[in-house]
């Protein structure tokens, strides 16, 4: 809303309203040009107007506004002090005196008022000081407490690690003091142990002894019976001789007359020399006297070298392989025939010979025992010793005439049949021998121990022939043509060489390997390994094809646990944690049968017979039992 | 109207030169010292006159106050006419500044509209603009505006502020070229000897026969009586 205002008054005072005038008298002109003409008379008829209307008081107005401002100011402070006076002095004071404390009042008030400016911005100033301050002391307080919050946590946590600290060293004499009572009872553990040692060394010396004097007395009474026999061979050899020549022979029957007389005299062991004097003497009559009769001789002869080379440490029979017998087919036992207590601690290995008729268990009590297994009964037979410590695998040779076990005293140990005392003890190992087996070359053994070597031993020279560093704990191995197979901890299976003892091939298992059997005809490989399953490869393919077999209850007993192949190569058996044996067919791949309930503890290995008739299996806890299809 | 910045420019920072003082009949604690101030032509009386209000209320018990109120030479001023209006039509002859007596008492009820705040003024002075806008455009630009439109041409008239005013006023004032202008040209005319207070007549900015109309041919059709310079009349023209 723009106001323009046209005043036409009497008087023409007001130039606004004349430019309005003529500013219009203008417009009716009504030309182009002079359009901006008036416009600007406009201009500048509103420029006169605020020349004498606005710009003449502009500045008078301001300046009179200040002092205005300025006079209330002093009046304010006036009005308060200089009221009192004209009380005081009841107005006689003069005027003249008034005015001048008045400017001299003025005068101060200025000058206070300068002071109270410059107080009031000192006092500002320390007022910012002050502020800052208390930030600052407020800082300072709360890192204070900050600080004493720490120390107390510290204190707390100090408290905390006392007590910890108190706890420990409560617990360190308790331990100190059952350290000294272990140790107290280690000691006489040991002094026990000592004495226990010695109480079996006396055994075992006595045993010795107790076995030369059998030995002596049945070489006694061995030469006795030949004697005797000699006399009746010789007398009914002699008929034919006595008829055909000689009285020399005579005189010589009366001479082993004789002698025989004094032969049973001379029972005593004392003088048993003397007695064998006596006989060589005898023979050597004879020899001198009966050239005519060479069978006698050559029988006498062969009956002593046969004495003889039992002892040896190399016989020729041992260089001829013995028949082998092939089982067409096993049959799977269902029943128990026989259970019994068959050492006197607990069971490891348990293997037929191969004539079926001969098993051998071997235990934690340090012996291997044989039995003769015949119509479904097994009966002891012999106790072959010799091992300081617990055996942990045992085989008979392929003739059956030799049996080999590994032990825990770091060796392997080779029986004959017969004799209790070990032909050989192969030591080298440094830690236990874990498995042994013989060679596909006769006269050698292999050896598996925990001290990660496997090792080839000559039976003629009795020594270690080759050894294989392997990097793990060997569990157990088997041997094929020019091969070994072993199983390992670290979860593989090594095929070496036999000649160079180098790995040919190494294929991985599930878990650790426990054991590993190989069928009759050296074509198939079984493992067991700790997580409950049993694997089966054809060596021919060494492919990844490989049949595993499970069952649900099976369970892996130990790290030594033995499964193995029924000699047909249709069965798998095994004995599991639970006490059962297990048997599966290869066949289908399944579960044939599981015969429980008679063993009460694991069951360390298991045997079958090469006739297919027997499975044998044996436990921790001294049991074997005899299985059987009948 | 863009040529006419300058002019306009003036117009806006019109400034009357005005002594204000108390009516010697008011109770005060000590005497009243005058108060000058230059009042904005452009403007309305209750809206620059808050100093002088604070300024003498410092004389004053606050029990004397009422409405203050404004006179010269013995006739209330009507605050609801802009100041230039009211000068040119009471003072225009007198010696500058112009002397204006204040009052704190006895409202004169019959001759002035009560003013207890600046919302009132408000409320008169947009009333006005859409009066205007109805005759110039049928009321087109003023309903088209924002409410915040509004407020700042308020806002531009009560702080002062010439860009702020005109930067939505130039809305009102445009007209379309082949229109030829606006409407009706928006005036009132105020007289000091009648019963009226003021003309109003519609009337376009366009003669009949093409010609543009003027200022003198609007007084010549509307109030022939001012023209051969006799009597006093004011134009207010709301543009």
């Amino acid at each position: 809303m723009a106001a323009v205002t046209v005043t036409n008054g009497h008087t023409m005072t007001d130039s606004a309203g004349a430019a309005q005038r003529s500013g219009r008298v203008l417009a009716e002109g009504g030309s182009g040009g002079s359009a901006e003409t008036w416009k600007r008379h406009i201009v500048r008829q509103l420029k006169n107007r605020d020349l004498s209307q606005h710009a003449m008081f502009q500045d008078l107005i301001r300046f009179y506004t200040q002092l205005l401002e300025k006079s209330n100011l002093a009046k304010g402070i006036l009005s308060s002090s200089v009221r009192r006076p004209p009380a005081d002095s009841s107005g006689l004071m003069s005027s003249l005196q008034l005015k001048k404390t008045t400017g001299e009042l003025a005068y101060q008030v200025v000058e206070l008022q300068q002071q109270i400016k410059i107080k009031e911005c000192v006092l500002e100033e320390q007022h910012a000081r002050l502020m800052e301050e208390e930030c600052r002391l407020t800082g300072a307080f709360y890192a204070r407490q900050e600080v004493r919050e720490q120390v107390e946590q510290v204190k707390k946590k100090n408290g905390a690690l006392k007590l910890e600290y108190d706890t420990l060293l409560e617990k360190q004499r308790v331990a100190e003091t059952r350290l000294r009572e272990a140790e107290d009872k280690g000691g006489h553990l040991l002094e026990d142990m000592i004495h226990l040692k010695q109480q079996a060394a006396d055994r075992m010396n006595n045993l010795n002894e107790r076995r030369s004097r059998a030995r002596a007395m049945k070489l006694q009474k061995d030469l006795l019976s030949t004697a005797r026999s000699k006399v009746t061979m010789d007398s009914s050899s002699s008929a034919p001789g006595s008829r055909s020549a000689s009285p020399k022979n005579k005189v010589g029957e009366e001479t082993t007359e004789r002698r025989r007389t004094r032969l049973f005299r001379a029972q005593d062991p004392v003088i048993r020399l003397k007695v064998v004097k006596v006989y060589q003497g005898f023979l050597h009559f004879l020899r001198s006297a009966s050239a005519t009769s060479p069978r006698i001789l050559t029988s006498i002869k062969e009956l002593f070298d046969r004495k003889r080379r039992g002892r040896s440490v190399c016989s020729l029979e041992e260089d001829l392989m013995g028949p082998v017998g092939i089982c067409l087919a096993a049959r799977v036992p269902v029943r128990a025939l026989q259970v019994l207590e068959a050492h006197e601690q607990g069971i490891n290995a348990v293997r037929f010979s191969c004539s079926s008729d001969l098993l051998a268990t071997g235990g934690t009590d340090r012996v291997i025992k044989l039995w003769e297994v015949r119509a479904g009964s097994m009966t002891h037979r012999t106790t072959l010793d010799g091992s300081t410590e617990g055996i942990t695998c045992v085989e008979f040779d392929p003739t059956g005439s030799r049996v080999l076990a590994a032990s825990y005293d770091k060796s392997a140990l080779l029986w004959l049949l017969d004799d209790p005392v070990p032909k050989l003890t192969l030591t080298g190992h440094s830690r236990k021998v874990t498995a042994a087996r013989f060679s596909s070359s006769f006269h050698r053994v292999v050896t598996g121990s925990a001290d990660r070597t496997i090792r080839l031993w000559d039976l003629h020279r009795a020594a270690c022939v080759q050894v294989a560093e392997v990097g793990s704990y060997c569990s157990d191995l088997v041997c094929s043509e020019n091969c070994i197979i072993s199983g390992h901890y670290d979860s593989k299976i090594r095929m070496w060489d036999t000649r160079t003892m180098n790995c040919l091939q190494e294929f991985p298992a599930q878990g650790k390997v426990t054991s590993l059997d190989i069928s009759a005809e050296h074509r198939q490989l079984l493992s067991c390994c700790r997580d409950d399953c049993l694997q089966l490869v054809d060596l021919r393919r060494w492919s990844n094809e490989r049949m595993c077999f499970r069952a649900d209850g099976f369970k892996c007993g130990s790290d030594s646990t033995k499964a193995v192949i029924s000699p047909d190569g249709c069965f798998l058996a095994a004995g599991s944690a639970d006490g059962a044996v297990y048997i599966w067919n290869v066949s289908t791949g399944n579960l044939e049968t599981r015969l429980p309930d008679k063993h009460s503890s694991s069951i360390n290995a298991v045997s079958w017979s090469l006739s297919g008739e027997y499975v044998v299996s044996v436990d921790k806890s001294k049991w074997a039992i005899l299985w059987s299809d009948i | 109207m863009a040529d006419d910045k300058d002019v306009l420019r003036d117009v806006w920072f019109g400034r009357i030169p005005t002594c204000f003082t108390l009516n010697p009949d008011e109770v005060t604690e000590r005497e009243a010292e005058p108060y000058y101030l230059l009042l904005p032509r452009v403007s309305y009386l209750t809206l620059v006159t808050d100093k002088v209000k604070k300024h003498f209320l410092k004389v004053m018990k606050a029990e004397d106050v009422e409405e203050m109120w404004f006179e010269y030479e013995g006739t209330p001023l009507k605050w609801h006419y802009p100041i230039g209006v009211l000068f040119d039509f009471h003072a225009s002859n007198t010696v500058l500044p112009w002397n204006i007596t204040v009052h704190f008492k006895n409202f004169p009820d019959r001759d002035l509209l009560h003013c207890p705040s600046t919302s009132v003024v408000e409320a008169h002075f947009m009333s006005s603009i859409k009066e205007a806008d109805a005759l110039k455009h049928k009321s087109q630009v003023v309903n088209d505006m924002q409410k915040k439109d509004h407020k700042q041409l308020w806002m531009g008239l009560q702080n002062d502020k010439f860009d702020q005013f005109w930067a939505i006023n130039r809305k009102l004032m445009e007209y379309s070229t082949e229109e030829g202008g606006f409407r009706y040209i928006p005036f009132r005319i105020y007289q000091t000897m009648s019963d009226r207070p003021f003309f109003q007549k519609l009337f376009r900015p366009v003669s009949p026969e093409g010609n543009t109309h003027t200022l003198g041919d609007l007084l010549n059709e509307v109030f022939p009586a001012a023209v051969p310079n006799e009597g006093v009349a004011t134009a207010n023209l709301p543009f």
